[in-house]
């Protein structure tokens, strides 16, 4: 049994975490509380403010390191305010500020990270690093309750399938080259779709009407996946598509031309296909029976139901969260980063440099000893 | 247990009495004595195994018969092949490609604790239930060691494996005078499998291996991996000699590299 209060407020029976979240282009600032004693069904965690603010680019182009860095300065006060507001607080009730520590796009982070390194010192308040992926995980399981579950994470940078083991969240299959997300966005991208809410919420609703399956590569390497080979593939169908060239893979069955919309939906068939074969790959081979999706692409309700189908003939349950908590926010930065506090985690201010690459697996999980 | 997919499988197979062993990621496996060519008079007792790829709900129905038939296919050709070329694999018995049957010979055994004597549950045996210090003795070496043997014998035939994992790999113990201890690897499940001379790709398939080990047996994986490395080098000297030993100079450098590509790989050490 793990003794997470030892570094309780005297006078106090609960947690207060703010944290801040800014590794792509969204800008998510939360708060949390956390009642004493072990989080359980009953004695859960407490949501006292999410506000996120999302840089959008135009459609054809991608949020640039430069421009969403800005972004986020410019908008970290206002959100700040904001989160404080909802949640009623003032800074100093705060026992830690948690920021991400990485992955992420460098510019982002380090804009990020200077406001909660200015607001840590202005209320004399420790910070917290967190890993990303980490918060992505741990907040998943308090919102749905799932013990020990195979983890699908998967956002427009990460693709990996995740199971706990001896105090590490280990990293079972990946992505060999560019994440999920990121094939999405940049196919979106090539068929100028807007950007707005995200693109991969537009494919998804652009498939909804696709009725043509086209055959695309399926590239699965054991539990691991490779996306860029498809990607290529695809953007090449779409460009003959527009230029009018002929493609004898631009006629389906029946005789019509493709369309944009079979395409998205070939796309989003194919790649959710190879993740739910992989996340069942690795359920066979650790023998859970829990699944769970986090991460922006785990909002995607094709994917979700696809996994249901999966999970029903493996007598498994699925988990997966909404919006609010799928897709990046400040919640979960402060959530896993309340938990790493309450094991006796703080960093000095040396200590709060990000980086692009920080594994999940790197992670010492000292909060669980299952 | 997903009724459906066995009364699938039984309806594929009509009159095989099935008894079903494990539900894997992609394939459930039966056993049974019936041998499907032989007449009824000249039938044994031989356990057979039926391995069942069943349709996924979830894949689109092109996809899902293009996957099936693909790998079921070069499951039971690669299979073939390395019988023919004296590696120890599950013997072929008849394939069914469309629905997603194969018919092999059985291999392996059970644990002392009922799982199946696959690399993986050992292992597991090993570091929880046995006596301490059991699972990095001499035995678990050269076990390791035979399987990093066989990949290189399969590697130096130019076929790749294309998921190696400690599941995939079966202990079994081909001479009945063999002690409790002693066993012999099979690598199994070639689904994934195909003919590649690249280093490149067999680089791949020892990394994922690793990453395999790392992940599964994170305590001993280091050791585990170093030993697999070991038989892989003797692997290829038996089979090519000093070519062999060529080859695999190559592929254990592009492994290196391979190392190095995995996304988000700290910069230190």
């Amino acid at each position: 049994m793990i003794n997470l209060d030892k570094h309780i407020k005297p006078s106090r029976d609960y947690y207060l975490a703010l944290g801040l979240e800014g590794s792509a282009n969204k800008l998510g600032i939360g708060i949390i509380k956390h009642p004493k004693g072990e989080l359980t069904a009953t004695n859960r965690a407490e949501v006292l403010s999410n506000v996120r603010d999302t840089y959008i680019s135009p459609p054809g182009e991608g949020f640039l390191p430069r421009d969403t860095a800005r972004h986020h300065r410019n908008w970290v006060v206002r959100v700040l305010k904001d989160a404080l507001a909802v949640a009623g607080l003032v800074g100093r009730d705060l026992d830690c500020i948690c920021f991400t520590q990485g992955p992420g796009m460098g510019a982002p982070l380090q804009a990020v990270v200077i406001a909660a390194r200015t607001i840590a010192q202005l209320w004399d308040v420790p910070l917290v690093g967190v890993n990303h992926c980490v918060g992505h995980i741990e907040m998943g399981r308090e919102i749905t309750g799932a013990q020990n579950p195979v983890v699908l994470y998967v956002s427009g940078g990460n693709t990996q399938v995740i199971a706990y083991s001896k105090n590490h969240y280990r990293i079972f299959g990946e992505t060999l080259d560019i994440a999920i997300g990121n094939c999405l966005d940049r196919f979106a991208r090539t068929l100028k779709i807007p950007n707005d809410p995200f693109p991969g919420y537009n494919i998804e609703q652009m498939a909804k009407r696709g009725k043509n399956f086209v055959e695309l590569p399926y590239t699965v390497k054991g539990m691991d996946l490779s996306m860029s080979g498809i990607l290529a593939f695809i953007d090449s169908l779409a460009g003959d598509m527009f230029a009018g060239n002929k493609n004898k893979l631009l006629v389906a069955a029946d005789g019509s031309s493709v369309t944009p919309e079979d395409l998205c939906f070939s796309l989003q068939e194919c790649l959710y296909a190879m993740l739910v074969e992989i996340t069942e790959r690795a359920m066979a081979h650790v023998q859970l029976q829990q699944v769970l999706i986090v991460g922006g692409v785990g909002s995607n309700e094709r994917l979700q139901q696809m996994m249901a189908q999966m999970v029903q003939d493996r007598n498994g349950s699925v988990f997966a969260t909404d919006e609010r908590f799928c897709i990046d926010n400040g919640i979960m930065i402060a959530h896993a980063g309340l938990l790493a506090y309450r094991m006796g985690q703080t960093n000095e201010l040396w200590d709060t440099v990000c980086s692009q690459k920080f594994r999940t697996d790197e992670v010492y999980v000292n909060w669980r000893d299952d | 247990m997903a009724s459906h997919i066995i009364a699938q499988a039984q309806a594929y197979l009509p009159n095989i009495p099935l008894t079903m062993v494990s539900q894997g990621a992609e394939a459930l496996v039966f056993t049974t004595t019936t041998h499907p060519c032989l007449p009824v008079s000249e039938q044994t007792d031989t356990t057979y195994i039926i391995k069942y790829r069943p349709s996924k709900p979830y894949r689109h129905p092109k996809l899902d018969a293009q996957i099936t038939k693909h790998r079921t296919i070069s499951e039971a050709k690669i299979m073939h092949k390395l019988g023919q070329l004296g590696i120890r694999v599950p013997r072929l018995v008849a394939v069914d490609a469309p629905k997603g049957i194969i018919w092999m010979h059985f291999v392996g055994k059970l644990l002392a604790n009922g799982e199946m004597s696959s690399l993986k549950n050992w292992l597991w045996y090993l570091e929880r239930v046995s006596a301490p210090g059991s699972a990095t003795d001499a035995g678990t070496a050269r076990i390791l060691t035979q399987v990093g043997r066989e990949i290189g014998r399969l590697h130096m035939h130019d076929i790749v494996h294309g998921d190696l994992t400690t599941s995939n790999i079966l202990l079994e113990q081909p001479h009945t005078d063999m002690n409790d201890t002693d066993w012999e690897p099979v690598l199994i499940d070639y689904g994934l499998g195909s003919y590649s001379g690249l280093p490149e790709d067999k680089a791949v398939d020892l990394y994922v291996l690793e990453r395999a080990l790392l992940s599964t047996h994170p305590v001993f994986s280091e050791k585990y991996n170093a030993w697999v490395l070991e038989g892989y080098a003797l692997g290829h000297a038996e089979v090519g000699g000093k070519l062999g030993g060529k080859k695999c100079t190559e592929t254990l450098r592009r492994l290196d590299e391979v190392r190095m590509r995995g996304r988000k790989r700290s910069l230190l050490g």
